[in-house]
């Protein structure tokens, strides 16, 4: 190329610039079509498209339902929690020794605490980190008004669920067993729940009604349409993709006033025996609604509402009373002598006995298959005479009933008892309930077994050894009982109500199943129960003078290994109906008290219920005997 | 640049001024207009890195370096040009083989020079000095331009430098470098038959050439085969652009509402993807403007071709056309998903100062084939 000016240039060929100038011209062509295709055509389509990828939905949760009581007291309600937060990226290093010094300061934390929190966190700089949880409302509105002086700090406000009293204000024990707690949800109930739209830092209930009526007290979430950068952060708030729906409220069958007046009754009989435990439950044995369920030691679900403190849930876990489990229906114990309802009412039907007919008792039963001669003691271990049913129910003739199962055998047997809902859970609308166990040839397979041995049979007649129930199945079956042999399911919610309390949609009383048995022959249990408090032994109960005819029967069920005495230890029960008149099926109170291991002279959940009746009805007389020295608490009252 | 300054008002006192096509210098700043006004919207709202100046202000100081370009450019006689062809060839690979050895590290790749805080990208002066050079060696070809040894040489000598930007790596000035040669050497008469067997040559060897690209290059042509593989990866930027630029509709959302742009959906809006800034915010009818404003500038360059004196002011001029009608097919076709995604600027309207200033001079270039036309008339 260095030849210089000596080449001649070739002369311009017009056929080639004509190429060039189409080439040029079908570049711009193609670029135009595109352009009319993607913008003018399909354009619409991008637009849609565009939007979708720049809009993210931003959950707006909805408010949790209210709880009230039957006499619509809120007993659970949301209450803002104050947090404040700091923005990390928003904070600059020059502000930051400053801004935590005056957070600690406001807030009466540690300042090197907060520190470590911030630097402890994980996420991204530009989420805002949690420093100050639960401050007081007058603390959040000081660090708003300090705001421009308080660089990347939020202050904000979240409901959170509180648990009152009787009188309005917050406690976490009253209702603790029923209601239940919410917590924040956790990892894995969030990889289940993602997808029906739990989010990460959502709470969720985890027992009780805040469990089982979690979809109706959630509500629905809606949502705020939000511009998202490319990054995902959500920015500017377009619109309203969907306005969430509120949770409903629920009008409890519970009285708040009955629930702290059953509570203490309990408490009462539980510190005067020195016991750490029991249940009392109150029913209207027409509906199956529990007016009142005191399961002992409470738990406080308060405790529960931001995340509880761990070491106060260990001390609930190591705590042998198991203050978090609700004893009413999670846990089952050999009802004892309360279990003659059934055999009794079997024998009846079964055609065993008659209602009149008498059968010897014994100061010791010998048991017909035992090969060494053994026998099961009557409680007095002299026996009563000959008993006719009602009288053998009033003394609670263990050696009778021991009779009347050996005639029925098992399968008899448990057929009744499973007509009265032993064996399997009621229903009831609470988590974690508990079936029971009722012998039965099939049960005695279940456990590898060819069948009950005669003399566990004859101790199922009597609600020991291979009989397990729930206080709450107890209290049903005795609730049937009294209604005329109706096993309603036990409900512990009445129906949805408004923003008062009031109730605006009634769930309906459910029968579980309507008893086979001939309605004289639950009567003739009606009456003895009847008998049982005013010719029986259950002291000096029959002096209450109440507007009907007190029915009842007491228990005493041994359990568990002998003392080197040959006793054992034993669980006391007590269950009351108050008819009009003996025998009578329109009873619309019956009461269960369960005492744990109630090893004291006198029965322990009879004083309880005595207590708890005085109280109901109001009454000018305080019968009770202290349970260890069987002394009277008001010697002079009438 | 200070011996340009000095020379200007002397050159164009003289009745040269005359040959000025006024019209490609209308057009010229037309599009530099469009540019500014795009780059300022593409980055609006984003805040200037303290003790930087604003992105529209440097924009403006690029500006007035390459209208200065564009001046000196059209002042200089371009036959000078011819004598200078050597030297400009070495200097062309000395700045190539600077900018491997002392580049600076833009997006991972290592393709400018920072002078003086404002960083230049010689690969893009290389396309303006590689078109001098090739017109200077066609032109010496005379007669013997028809022969195979005429192609041979010219791609040899786009070889060398194609190779050293393709290394930096820098496959879109590869590929321009490229359409220079074949669009120049068709235009200088080379033979078709052998541009043809070159061209199949080329075709065939694509699978090899795509194997020696770097992955992520590699993963971006895919993209362009089908933009929904891999949204969220690599064809994340091709397929947001697609919806942005159809979301434009026919006449657009609107300058600095474009919401792709502002909410940052197109990661490098200002430079590559501008386009789809146009196209978002202009709308179909922006587009087409800008489209129409590169067919007249386009127009006008192939009319000095056409009217050139000489080989060397034609080809020159046919050069530079060819760099912008295919960084226009490039880029746009690139962001409307017709053309593969290479980092190919669009011409004036992309930001970057090293672009503008290059095809400035190119553009002087061409006004200067029209300025000294008439003296050699005879």
């Amino acid at each position: 190329m260095a030849e210089a000016g000596g080449v001649r240039d070739l002369p311009p060929s017009p056929a080639r610039f004509a190429a060039l100038a189409i080439a040029i011209a079908l570049v711009f062509g193609v670029l135009g079509v595109r352009l009319v295709q993607l913008q003018v055509i399909e354009g619409h389509e991008y637009a849609a498209q565009a939007i979708a990828a720049q809009q993210v939905e931003l959950p707006i949760p909805a408010v949790r339902g209210l709880i009230f009581d039957r006499e619509g007291r809120p007993v659970a309600v949301n209450v803002p929690r104050w947090v404040v937060s700091v923005v990390p990226a928003d904070l600059p290093d020059g502000d930051r020794q400053r801004v935590l010094y005056r957070l600690a300061q406001l807030g009466g934390v540690d300042a090197s605490a907060l520190g470590d929190r911030l630097d402890g966190y994980r996420g991204s700089p530009r989420d805002a980190v949690p420093l100050i949880v639960g401050i007081d409302r007058e603390t959040a509105y000081q660090i708003g008004e300090e705001e421009s002086r308080l660089p990347g700090v939020q202050v904000t406000s979240r409901p959170e669920r509180r648990y009152l009293g009787l009188d309005g204000t917050a406690d976490g024990q009253l209702l603790s067993a029923i209601l239940g707690y919410t917590g924040p949800i956790s990892a894995d109930e969030l990889a289940r729940l993602s997808a029906s739209g739990y989010l990460a830092d959502d709470t969720i209930g985890r027992t009780g009604i805040e469990a089982s009526f979690e979809a109706e007290l959630r509500g629905t979430y809606g949502a705020d349409l939000a511009e998202r950068d490319a990054s995902g952060a959500a920015g500017r708030i377009i619109g309203t993709a969907s306005e969430p729906i509120p949770g409903r409220n629920l009008v409890l069958t519970i009285d708040a006033r009955l629930q702290e007046m059953a509570t203490k009754a309990l408490q009462w009989g539980l510190d005067s025996a020195h016991l750490e435990s029991g249940v009392t439950i109150v029913m209207n044995p027409q509906t199956g609604e529990i007016l009142a369920m005191v399961s002992l030691p409470a738990y406080d679900n308060n405790a529960f509402a931001a995340g509880i403190d761990p070491a106060l849930y260990q001390s609930y876990l190591d705590d042998p009373a198991r203050p978090l489990r609700n004893h009413a229906i999670s846990d089952v114990y050999p009802p004892g002598s309360t279990f003659k309802l059934v055999t009794g009412l079997a024998a009846l039907e079964e055609g065993v006995t008659t209602p009149t007919r008498k059968w010897p008792t014994y100061g010791c039963f010998p048991i017909p298959d035992a090969t060494d001669g053994s026998c099961l003691y009557e409680w007095n271990r002299k026996g009563f005479g000959p008993l006719d049913m009602v009288n053998a129910f009033a003394f609670s003739s263990d050696t009778f009933f021991y009779q009347m199962a050996l005639k029925l055998g098992v399968d008899r047997l448990a057929k009744w008892a499973h007509q009265f809902g032993f064996g399997s859970p009621s229903g009831i609308d609470l988590p974690n309930e508990a079936g029971g166990t009722v012998a039965s040839t099939a049960w005695a397979r279940s456990q590898g077994r060819a069948g009950v041995y005669s003399g566990e049979l004859a101790q199922a007649g009597i609600g020991q050894n291979v009989i397990a129930v729930t206080p709450l199945q107890l209290l049903n079956a005795y609730a049937a009982l009294a209604n005329g042999g109706h096993l309603m399911r036990p409900m512990v919610v009445r129906g949805f109500a408004n923003d008062k309390g009031g109730l605006v949609e009634p769930f309906a009383p459910e029968e579980i199943a309507a008893m086979t048995a001939d309605p004289g022959n639950l009567q003739v249990i009606r009456v003895g129960a009847r008998e049982v408090i005013t010719t029986g032994h259950a002291l000096n109960i029959r002096r209450l003078a109440l507007p009907g005819a007190l029915s009842g029967k007491t228990g005493t069920a041994e359990y568990g290994i002998a003392a080197p005495d040959g006793s054992l230890p034993y669980h006391s029960w007590f269950v009351a109906f108050v008819p009009s008149a003996s025998g009578a099926d329109d009873s619309t109170l019956a009461v269960i008290t369960f005492t744990y291991r109630a090893m004291a002279y006198g029965n322990v959940s009879t004083e309880v219920v005595k207590y708890f009746l005085q109280e109901y009805f109001e009454l000018d007389q305080d019968l009770r005997y202290d349970p260890l020295t069987l002394r009277r608490i008001s010697p002079d009252s009438p | 640049m200070s011996a340009v300054s000095i020379s200007l008002p002397r050159v164009l006192a003289r009745r040269r001024l005359a040959g000025l096509d006024w019209q490609l210098v209308l057009y010229l700043l037309l599009l530099v207009a469009f540019g500014w006004i795009l780059g300022f919207s593409a980055g609006f709202g984003s805040e200037p890195t303290a003790g930087t100046l604003s992105q529209s202000m440097r924009t403006l100081i690029w500006l007035a370096a390459g209208l200065a370009a564009f001046v000196a450019a059209a002042a200089i006689d371009y036959r000078w040009l011819r004598t200078a062809a050597v030297p400009l060839y070495l200097m062309t690979l000395g700045l190539l083989v600077l900018t491997l050895v002392i580049g600076s590290d833009t997006d991972g790749s290592q393709l400018s020079v920072s002078l003086g805080g404002l960083a230049f990208q010689f690969s893009e002066i290389s396309k303006v000095l590689i078109t001098v050079v090739l017109a200077a060696f066609l032109v010496s070809r005379g007669e013997r331009v028809r022969r195979l040894s005429t192609i041979v040489g010219a791609l040899l000598l786009v070889g060398l430098p194609a190779f050293l930007v393709f290394r930096q790596p820098d496959l879109g000035t590869a590929l321009v470098f490229g359409a220079i040669v074949l669009v120049m050497l068709f235009m200088a008469g080379a033979s078709v038959g052998w541009l043809v067997a070159l061209g199949g040559l080329v075709v065939a060897a694509l699978p090899a050439l795509i194997g020696s690209l770097h992955e992520y290059q590699r993963a971006r042509l895919l993209c362009f085969l089908d933009p929904s593989a891999d949204v969220q990866g690599a064809c994340y930027q091709l397929s947001q652009s697609i919806n942005a630029v159809g979301a434009g509709g026919l006449v657009g959302q609107g300058l600095t509402a474009g919401r792709h742009n502002q909410l940052g959906y197109l990661p490098v809006q200002s430079t590559d993807f501008i386009f789809t800034v146009v196209a978002e915010e202009l709308g179909f009818v922006g587009s087409i403007v800008l489209l129409v404003l590169f067919g007249l500038l386009v127009w006008r360059i192939l009319r000095v071709a056409w009217t050139a004196p000489d080989a060397l002011g034609r080809l020159l001029a046919v050069g530079v056309a060819a760099v912008i009608v295919f960084q226009v097919l490039i880029n746009i076709g690139m962001v409307t998903g017709i053309m593969p995604v290479t980092g190919i600027p669009l011409p004036f309207i992309t930001y970057g100062g090293s672009s503008l200033v290059s095809l400035c001079t190119g553009l002087g270039l061409v006004a200067s084939v029209r300025v000294h036309a008439d003296r050699h008339r005879f």
